[in-house]
């Protein structure tokens, strides 16, 4: 008994020794940065100034009424509506032409998957140049239709650039994973539906697509946490305008934390954004859950 | 019992991680100091580009040779995301150098406005130091509302305008315009000749971002105000009639469609526009990729244009300008040990004229266009010899901690809705005062 005792707490000693690396460097990136946040929020520090003042919950006040905040919270959802149904239609299209692609099939992914690593910056600086006004597409269009389109300027089309850019980007690897889903479908239940006579679409709808669930699952959770984080294309695109159009939870909490030296304020509102951030993805995953339980996922 | 242990536990995981990020504050640095034994460590933060680097690490070298009881290290600033934000960081972690350049006047009125950095006027030899740079006049617009200096200019860029003479030509000018009718005139020229071509082609009219009115609204301001401070320490200082009739000017452009602002990719090199805001860094970019942009072939400089009835020879303008300055974090041993590097530095003209060389940025001094040590490289590089005479008529940016929501304010208030024609000059300038004394009370 006392042996055994001994053993365990030998093993305890050897796995927290084992964990310290991981502890450690979430206790110094995350816990201590998050508490640190936690209690700058409450404050009016600009981060650099030796004095400043506790001020209760004013930066969060501050926050709510502020017309840049409530239109960072409208851009998200606007992007996401925009942002989801296109990533994942276009992903899984993508999928099922590499699923029936013959041969290649790992070439042509790793091909798809390439704008992925693409860095933000350099792919926004080619489609400003692909969408400026003396590019070639421009031309074309003023000269064969007589459309002259003000892309980044209408706050209808602006925040649709950014989607679709972001599309481009990220429909590679949302395809993997769908792709994944689809080579994990057994040959079986094709079988067996085509016996039941779920040919051609039907065969799509009522087997495949049900059967992705769980990639479907994770795409739509990865690709709406996506949203809540957009920074770097809005603010080489855009600036954020027209009018807030393309107005970021990240655009204003670098704003104010960077430009304008709000960093008390800045952290108020990176707080506001993780709670939205936390209750949108439940709300999604409630939703996603109850609709994977009413077709068999439990 | 269990209890305790995981306390200790917690307290020595979180012991090992304070060790392990590698917090070298004031005091690591003052221990670093005093193993050196009289040797006074100073660390230089360079602007991230190489040139300037090169530039600082060859001085460095230079007065290490000379000055065995100093070391210098230069290293670039952190970007993350941006040089601002890196030396916020820095200094926020304890871990802000002794001196650093790269700082324009409105950071650095946030920064002495936190007392992040140090009163450069105060050091012995201040004034000596101005005087052997001949920078008399050039500093004298840079000092900050409570009397002191701050920032020691290095460069000053005057922007200017530049104008595709080329195209003026087949429109029957020889000059580019110099007030605002002229300017007029030339651009209902343009659109009766080349009805798809534009006097101006600037996205950043329409939109709000702060650092843009510095390249649209200070340019066209400082000229028709002969360079009142907009703001003056805590209050807004603005001359209301030029500024009318600068936002009164973008309003003529606007109306008479000479201005372009959809994104547009190299508009003036691609003569889809004949006017365009230019600093002195186009020209090495030009240099590689339009090398058919010949000065006074191509294209020719200008200040910006004024108001009729002003006189156009007395033009101000906008400085694009940035300087050094040295953070209180430092010891007062580290202080004046940077000073006195800054002050050998700066009291030989080869080294500004070779810092002109490295970086093609004009060095901030009165006498750059008339001093024997610059001339063959100003006969070399004419197109930066209007930089060079008009750095003493540039006005630098705002000396306000809260400059970025006031130059945000000028766009949203003022200059974006009357270029979109949804304000008169009037009362876009009154909406804009009115928001200003807001932000400033």
């Amino acid at each position: 008994m006392g042996c055994s005792n001994n053993m365990n707490k030998h093993a305890a000693k050897v796995g927290w020794l084992l964990a310290s690396p991981y502890l450690i460097y979430s206790a110094v990136f995350f816990l201590i940065p998050l508490f640190w946040a936690l209690y700058l929020a409450f404050t009016n520090w600009n981060l650099i100034s030796p004095e400043y003042e506790t001020v209760g919950v004013q930066n969060f006040l501050d926050a709510f009424f502020s017309p840049s905040v409530r239109a960072a919270f409208w851009v998200t959802y606007k992007f996401m509506l925009m942002f989801v149904p296109i990533v994942i239609a276009g992903s899984l299209c993508l999928a099922l032409i590499l699923h029936h692609l013959p041969r290649w099939k790992g070439l042509f992914a790793v091909g798809y998957f390439l704008p992925y690593l693409a860095s933000g910056v350099a792919s926004s600086i080619v489609v400003k140049g692909v969408i400026s006004y003396n590019s070639p597409l421009n031309q074309f269009l003023r000269d064969a239709l007589g459309w002259d389109i003000d892309w980044l300027g209408s706050p209808i089309l602006a925040p649709l650039v950014i989607a679709l850019m972001m599309a481009w980007k990220f429909v590679g690897y949302y395809a993997l994973l769908f792709l994944s889903g689809l080579e994990s479908i057994p040959k079986e239940v094709y079988e067996a539906a085509e016996m039941d006579g779920a040919i051609g679409w039907k065969r799509v709808w009522h087997v495949t697509i049900p059967m992705l669930y769980p990639s479907f699952y994770t795409v739509t959770i990865l690709a709406v946490g996506l949203m809540f984080g957009i920074f770097t294309e809005p603010y080489v695109l855009t600036g954020g305008g027209p009018e807030y159009a393309t107005h970021t939870w990240q655009l204003e909490i670098y704003n104010q934390a960077f430009e304008k030296l709000n960093a008390g304020y800045g952290t108020a509102v990176a707080i506001i954004n993780s709670i939205v951030t936390f209750a949108s993805i439940f709300v999604f995953r409630k939703v996603l859950e109850k609709w994977g339980g009413k077709h068999g996922w439990e | 019992m269990k209890k305790r242990k995981w306390f200790k536990l917690a307290s020595l995981l979180l012991a090992a991680a304070v060790a392990g990020t590698g917090c070298q504050g004031q005091t690591g640095k003052e221990q670093e100091q005093k193993k050196e034994g009289s040797t006074v460590q100073i660390e230089f933060w360079a602007a991230p580009n190489p040139t300037q680097q090169a530039f600082w690490k060859k001085m460095a070298d230079r007065y290490m040779q000379e000055h065995k009881d100093v070391k210098i290290k230069v290293s670039p600033m952190p970007e993350s995301p941006s040089s601002e934000a890196g030396i916020q960081s820095a200094i926020a972690a304890g871990n802000a150098p002794v001196i650093s350049e790269n700082i324009s006047r409105g950071f650095a009125a946030q920064l002495s406005d936190s007392r992040a950095i140090v009163p450069l006027d105060q050091f012995e030899g201040f004034d000596d130091l101005i005087a052997k740079r001949q920078m008399k006049s050039t500093i004298s617009t840079w000092k900050f509302a409570d009397g002191h200096q701050y920032v020691l200019p290095i460069y000053s860029n005057a922007m200017l305008f530049g104008w595709r003479i080329d195209i003026l030509k087949e429109l029957g000018y020889n000059a580019p315009p110099k007030t605002y009718s002229e300017v007029i005139e030339v651009g209902k020229k343009l659109k009766e000749k080349y009805p798809n071509k534009f006097l101006w082609a600037r996205a950043d009219l329409v939109k709000p971002t702060w650092w843009a009115r510095w390249f649209d609204f200070f340019m066209i301001y400082n000229a028709a105000s002969n360079g009142t401070h907009f703001i003056d320490g805590n209050k807004l200082s603005a001359d209301r009639d030029a500024g009318v009739k600068a936002l009164q000017f973008f309003a003529d452009l606007s109306k008479n469609q000479l201005v372009l602002t959809k994104e547009t990719k190299d508009p003036f090199e691609s003569g889809t526009s004949v006017m365009s805001d230019l600093g002195p860094w186009t020209f090495p970019y030009w240099a590689e990729k339009f090398p058919e942009m010949k000065f006074n072939e191509k294209y020719v400089l200008s200040m910006p244009p004024v108001p009729d009835g002003t006189d156009p020879s007395q033009a101000k303008t906008f400085a694009d300008t940035k300087g050094l300055v040295i953070y209180a974090s430092a010891t007062k041993e580290q202080q004046q040990a940077a000073f006195d590097f800054v002050k050998w530095v700066y009291s030989d003209p080869q080294n500004d004229l070779e810092w002109l060389k490295e970086t093609n940025l004009p060095p901030a001094r009165d006498d750059l266009s008339t001093n024997e040590a610059f001339v063959s490289y100003f006969e070399q590089n004419p197109q930066l010899k209007l930089y060079a005479e008009n750095i003493p008529n540039a006005i630098p940016p705002m000396d306000n901690a809260k400059m970025v929501e006031l130059q945000e304010l000028i766009g949203k208030e003022a200059l974006n809705p009357v270029v979109k024609g949804e304000k008169t000059p009037e009362k876009a300038w009154d909406d804009m005062e009115k928001a200003i004394r807001g932000v400033l009370k």
